[in-house]
């Protein structure tokens, strides 16, 4: 509902992670520190975003002596655009919802609260 | 600590077998990744992560469970439902049968291809509460439909019936197949079943808070209308067991209320409640398919609720004298009086055809009202506010 893309914000914090590193093959522990989820949802965000293409995994060629292989993962060409894309997108929703907040501030207006989530403070 | 990261461990492997093939290796690498993780609560943590994606793939086992459990119900309203060999109008009930149940496999198909799959869970509560009432009013239709065209030798008042030896004998009606009657159900089946699923789908943009507000608002009037007339549509006493003088009056006057202002405030609220865009034809249009979609949801579930209630009394009371006790309570009658009077109650059985159209019919008109008046009363999208890309 709050956001014009496509993603949830939590598919949207796995692509710009992917993103740092468009071309390495990542982790699910790195990806999972870096993005702050849990397991039990990055992963199923990982396999949406494999099912429509827009990253690939393959299984480690050569893991370390008695650990199991590790599943890598890495954003396709499309993945690369669609993100890319996604992202710019989300930071234009996030400047028009500011300056809408602030604009609301000049007015004198009370900052309106979303449902379940706590009004911005405006300065 | 270990104990608990190896009774995950072996819960996860036991599950992982569960999920398709294809999602396998999925699993199986929240796993191997589980030993690069710092051991204890944040490994075990990570593996109970593991267990929830399991959980979630699961779901594709989960539908297949769901589509036995429907061919199962299925196949049990079509047996009882099935009419004996000596029932001359066989032939039409056993197409009505056949068609209905490929309607419910059917038709789901189409409206996925075409609109998506159910948009949420309650969009998928109303398509089951659906099914579930068609495949129950199925057999329930197969014994009273036993009993439409008898002809009784005697009158209501001397409670009783002497059908057995009369020309109107229960299970061998002449007049051969009832195609046309047989063919009007199909086609409110057909109908009920279509909108349905459109209203629940993906891509139609009725919020699930609109889908709920509507099936409440439907409940109360099936509640009142099934009060009032448990054993068919008549105003005559025989079908009113319960409720006799001032006190009908009262539930009269009740139902007549609800089932005119029951779908108007669903239409309200669900618009009140729509999140509307910043453009006014757009926000109008989004409160008035949510006006739509609360009353004909509410008009059409108090039909279904009436209908299946009602023809599931009636069937039922011959069968059970525990329903016999429960509508006929404290006046000891005879099993051939109560089956005179359920043999009466069977004769306004088409009533309940010509209440599953007209119920959505005023439902559908007072939930655009309802818009309407949300329209007209609701708050405006602020500037600079998000809009909801369909609807609501």
């Amino acid at each position: 509902m709050g956001s014009r893309t496509e993603f949830s914000p939590q598919t949207l914090s796995v692509l710009a992670a992917m993103c740092g590193q468009p071309s390495a093959w990542q982790h699910g522990y790195a990806l999972s520190r870096e993005t702050g989820l849990k397991s039990g949802t990055l992963y199923p965000i990982l396999i949406r975003l494999a099912d429509r293409g827009l990253v690939e995994a393959r299984w480690q060629e050569e893991p370390v002596p008695g650990r199991p292989r590790r599943h890598l993962y890495r954003l396709t060409p499309d993945g690369l655009a669609s993100a890319t894309a996604a992202m710019a997108e989300a930071k234009l929703a996030e400047a028009e919802r500011t300056e809408a907040e602030r604009a609301r501030a000049r007015q004198g207006a009370r900052p309106r609260r979303e449902r379940g989530v706590a009004a911005p403070v405006v300065p | 600590m270990r104990r608990l990261g190896r009774a995950a461990a072996a819960a996860a492997r036991g599950a992982v077998r569960t999920i398709p093939a294809a999602r396998r290796e999925w699993a199986e690498a929240v796993w191997a990744e589980a030993h690069e993780v710092p051991a204890g609560w944040q490994r075990l943590a990570w593996r109970v992560g593991g267990l929830r994606l399991v959980a979630k793939e699961a779901q594709m086992v989960r539908r297949t469970g769901i589509l036995l459990l429907f061919a199962a119900a299925a196949g049990a309203a079509a047996w009882g439902a099935w009419p004996g060999s000596p029932v001359s109008h066989g032939a039409a009930v056993q197409g009505g049968i056949i068609i209905t149940l490929t309607l419910l496999a059917g038709l789901p198909m189409l409206t996925r291809w075409r609109l998506g799959p159910p948009g949420s869970r309650a969009a998928r509560w109303l398509r089951a509460g659906l099914y579930a009432a068609i495949l129950v009013v199925m057999p329930a239709q197969g014994a009273i439909g036993l009993f439409v065209g008898t002809v009784p030798r005697g009158g209501i008042d001397r409670h009783t019936f002497d059908v057995f030896q009369g020309p109107g004998v229960p299970g061998s009606s002449s007049g051969g197949p009832n195609w046309g009657g047989e063919i009007g159900i199909l086609f409110v089946t057909a109908l009920y079943v279509a909108v349905v699923l459109a209203l629940t789908a993906r891509r139609t943009p009725v919020a699930p808070a609109t889908l709920a507000i509507g099936t409440g608002a439907g409940l109360l009037v099936g509640a009142a209308m099934y009060t009032l007339e448990p054993l068919g549509l008549s105003p005559k006493y025989p079908t009113r067991p319960w409720l006799h003088g001032s006190a009908a009056e009262a539930v009269v006057a009740l139902f007549w209320i609800l089932l005119f202002g029951a779908p108007l405030i669903a239409g309200v609220i669900a618009g009140w409640r729509c999140h509307v865009p910043r453009d006014p034809e757009q926000a109008y249009a989004a409160r008035v398919w949510q006006g739509f979609a609360a009353g004909l949801v509410s008009g059409g579930l108090g039909a279904v609720f009436v209908t299946v209630a009602g023809a599931g009394t009636t069937a039922l009371l011959l069968r059970s004298a525990w329903v016999r006790n429960l509508v006929y309570h404290g006046q000891h009658l005879t099993a051939s009086a109560v089956y005179g009077r359920e043999l009466y109650a069977s004769q306004d059985v088409a009533a309940y055809v010509f209440l599953l159209a007209a119920f959505p019919l005023v439902g559908l008109v007072m939930g655009l009202i309802g818009a309407g008046i949300a329209n007209a009363t609701g708050r405006r999208a602020e500037a600079g506010e998000l809009t909801a890309p369909s609807g609501c």
